[in-house]
């Protein structure tokens, strides 16, 4: 998608198309979901005809397996990707105020560690 | 820019952008299942041996394929509706450009700090230099500050042309005798490149968009005004 790296960036791993337009390598938490669902279809269809012997409906189960385990960890994974990336950008501002900060009368330790001592 | 036979969004260089981009993944994940599902639902339909064709009532599975996708459009439709509304906030840009729409080229007007209005027209390919893109350089770059909120107001002298620039999520109609709004900040500083994005006669493809987005530090020294 981008220009080619530059040195010192990571590379962009070789991209991975399920159907052809889902890039589950260069796609944050697709990778992960879709693994994760794949275990749970196996395990949902296999555990459903250990107890069933039911070839066709086991099949359904783990399809429907699939699209369930992957749809909650694509959620859940997300999720966490949000959360860190605000967590990213508030220590990116927080860096940059302090860089800018220190040492006057705005830097907030100061007026922090001035209240205290008081 | 995109690189050849790109398919994919350009990398983000705004927030709205990067969001878009999370949008997408999202709505491409459900479609990847949904499709997941139809292909397997097809290949149910060729393989199996019911030739029963005297079904009648199906009440159950016609309450779950009306709710199913009622459901599947609200989880799309949420995050859709808030990158909406976010691309409307109010974020007191600090500096305004006008740009207007002809055929064949883009006006800009930097208002704020004088008078300095001049014409984007793209290269010609016999004026290339080396280095220089074919059909998306121009003679004349909108210069503008990185990390500053920034406000263009689009509009056209003559026919319909959108002012479009991907990798800054930004796409707006220059309609004659209509002054449209958008808002953006750009998170790096860099050359981007867009085109015009509504059929506007017979050089549509040819009436690029280049912006050089600058450190604040160096914008504020004047290069721009410097033409």
């Amino acid at each position: 998608m981008a220009a080619a790296p530059e040195p010192g960036e990571p590379e962009e791993r070789k991209s991975v198309k399920l159907l052809g337009f889902l890039d589950v390598e260069n796609t944050p938490c697709a990778r992960h979901s879709i693994l994760y669902g794949s275990l749970g279809s196996a395990v949902a269809g296999f555990g459903h005809f250990l107890f069933t012997s039911r070839i066709r409906r086991s099949c359904d189960v783990g399809v429907g397996g699939f699209i369930l385990v992957t749809l909650g960890c694509w959620f859940h994974c997300r999720y966490n990707y949000a959360k860190q990336r605000i967590q990213e950008r508030i220590a990116r501002e927080e860096i940059k105020k302090k860089i800018l900060y220190e040492g006057t009368h705005l830097d907030p330790e100061r007026k922090h560690n001035g209240s205290s001592s008081n | 820019m995109a690189h050849a036979a790109q398919v994919g969004l350009q990398d983000a260089t705004s927030p709205i952008m990067e969001e878009l981009i999370i949008f997408h993944d999202h709505a491409l994940m459900i479609i990847f299942l949904i499709c997941f599902l139809v292909l397997y639902a097809l290949f149910l339909t060729l393989t199996t041996k019911l030739t029963n064709t005297s079904i009648s009532d199906a009440q159950e599975m016609e309450t779950v394929w009306t709710i199913l996708p009622a459901i599947i459009l609200v989880l799309i439709a949420l995050p859709s509706l808030r990158i909406l509304y976010m691309t409307d906030e109010v974020n007191d840009p600090s500096f305004t450009i006008k740009s207007i729409g002809h055929q064949w080229y883009w006006t800009y007007e930097y208002t704020d700090y004088g008078g300095l209005i001049f014409n984007s027209y793209m290269l010609p390919p016999l004026f290339l230099e080396p280095g220089d893109l074919r059909l998306l350089d121009v003679d004349n770059r909108v210069v503008l500050p990185v990390e500053a909120p920034v406000r263009m107001m689009i509009t056209s002298q003559d026919v319909l042309h959108s002012w479009a620039v991907p990798t800054l999520g930004l796409k707006t109609d220059a309609i004659p005798g209509r002054l449209n709004q958008t808002t953006f900040t750009a998170t790096r500083p860099g050359v981007y490149y867009g085109q015009c994005s509504e059929i506007c006669g017979a050089n549509h493809s040819f009436m690029p968009i280049v912006l050089e987005l600058i450190p604040l530090k160096i914008f504020e020294m004047g290069p721009v005004f410097t033409l």
